[in-house]
């Protein structure tokens, strides 16, 4: 849940990037970074191994600026994607305001897919939350590569019943990482402040 | 379940911030901070003299997956807590004591402050700031209702998101 500070009047949410490993979700906040201006960000933090996958998270904080006399704060970290860092990954999902599931177009990861959309389930139930109850969109990455598996395929097997916003993009080239940044942020603060 | 959060309103902040205040008189740390386990900063306060402190998001958010993954290290050990942590350097250390199921006090010093000393006051000072952000917690629907949230906070903070994350 979102941390309200009433003193020093700042409200921070937490966006957690999920998916399985080599999707691209630390090549999104890369970008990110990359994209917003100095006196909107702080630093990045990137807890990698050597050969740059996630270990731990990486982290990125995103200041949206005032809204109604509150300074309101994004986190952004992405969760290790490789199977075998389950317990890292879980402890980056506590007290997760929003989650973009990256999900990778190549035809040899679509069940890592699946795979990872379960295993989140399974790591929020641990915290008694489910997918009801965090809002979630999915961005299909990679649509660059030449045997890209179509949209609707890579989408059967995390969202079969179609119930989140789904966004197309090349992380790599920085094609539709803010849309569905935006889309989740929207929906996080559309949660705090519900319409009457 | 969704996780309560701390929300320090006018009166435990400045409680808090009094005991953070206190805690670097008592120990003659540079800073000191009052963190949730998700890696928010709720108060800090740095000694007068103390040299600029480094980028504190990124400390809290360390700090709290640090703690996170020790604890996660206790449990695997069948071991309830592993209580306070201590790293020491060359110059300077750091203390995180757990002050609660939602947040963790954390001290930077350097040699002018010794680590007993820093030990000894920094579980003081926990306790304190335990019963602080206890009364701290608040249901969410309590928080957005205290804060005034709504349809209008939501329209502003869309035009902001549209202004930072929509022509990039
Ligand atoms: N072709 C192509 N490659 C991409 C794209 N996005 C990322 N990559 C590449 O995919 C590889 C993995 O990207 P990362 O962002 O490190 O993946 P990750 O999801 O963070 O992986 P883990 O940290 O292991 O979970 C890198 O070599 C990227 O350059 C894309 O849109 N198209
Ligand atoms: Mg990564």
């Amino acid at each position: 849940m979102s941390t309200i500070n009433f003193a020093t009047r700042e409200i921070n949410f937490k966006i957690v990037y999920y998916g399985p490993g080599l999707s691209g979700k630390t090549t999104n906040l890369k970008f990110v970074y990359s994209r917003i201006p100095e006196d909107r960000k702080g630093e990045m933090v990137s807890l990698a191994t050597e050969d740059e996958r996630t270990l731990f998270f990486d982290f990125l904080p995103v200041d949206l600026g005032e809204v109604k006399g509150f300074k309101t704060r994004f986190h952004l970290y992405t969760v290790p994607g490789q199977v075998f860092y389950n317990a890292s990954r879980k402890l980056i999902l506590r007290g997760v305001d929003g989650i973009v599931f990256v999900a990778d177009s190549a035809p040899n990861r679509l069940r890592a897919n699946a795979e990872s959309m379960r295993n989140l389930r399974e790591n929020l139930a641990e915290y008694e939350l489910s997918l009801e109850e965090i809002p979630m969109v999915l961005q299909i990455n990679k649509r660059d590569l030449p045997d890209a598996l179509p949209v609707d395929m890579v989408r059967a097997v995390i969202d079969p019943e179609q119930k989140y916003p789904v966004f197309e993009a090349v992380a790599i080239q920085g094609k539709g990482v803010f849309e569905p940044l935006r889309e989740v942020s929207r929906m996080v603060l559309g949660r705090l402040a519900p319409q009457k | 379940m969704i996780e309560p959060s701390i929300a320090l309103f006018g009166e435990s902040f400045e409680e808090a911030s009094r005991v953070l205040e206190q805690l670097i008189e008592d120990t003659g740390a540079q800073y000191a901070l009052l963190v949730d386990r998700k890696g928010f900063v709720l108060a800090h306060k740095e000694a007068l003299w103390a040299p600029r402190p480094p980028a504190l998001d990124s400390l809290a958010t360390l700090v709290a997956g640090n703690a996170a993954a020790t604890k996660a290290l206790a449990e695997l050990l069948g071991e309830p807590r592993f209580s306070e942590l201590v790293h020491q350097g060359e110059r300077q250390g750091l203390y995180v004591e757990e002050v609660n199921d939602l947040t963790l006090l954390v001290i930077i010093f350097d040699q002018n402050a010794p680590v007993g000393r820093v030990k000894l006051f920094g579980k003081r000072a926990a306790g304190m700031l335990d019963r602080i952000t206890e009364r701290a917690k608040v249901e969410s629907s309590a928080a957005r209702k205290r804060l005034g949230l709504d349809t209008e906070y939501r329209e502003s903070a869309s035009a902001l998101l549209d202004d930072l994350f929509g022509d990039l």
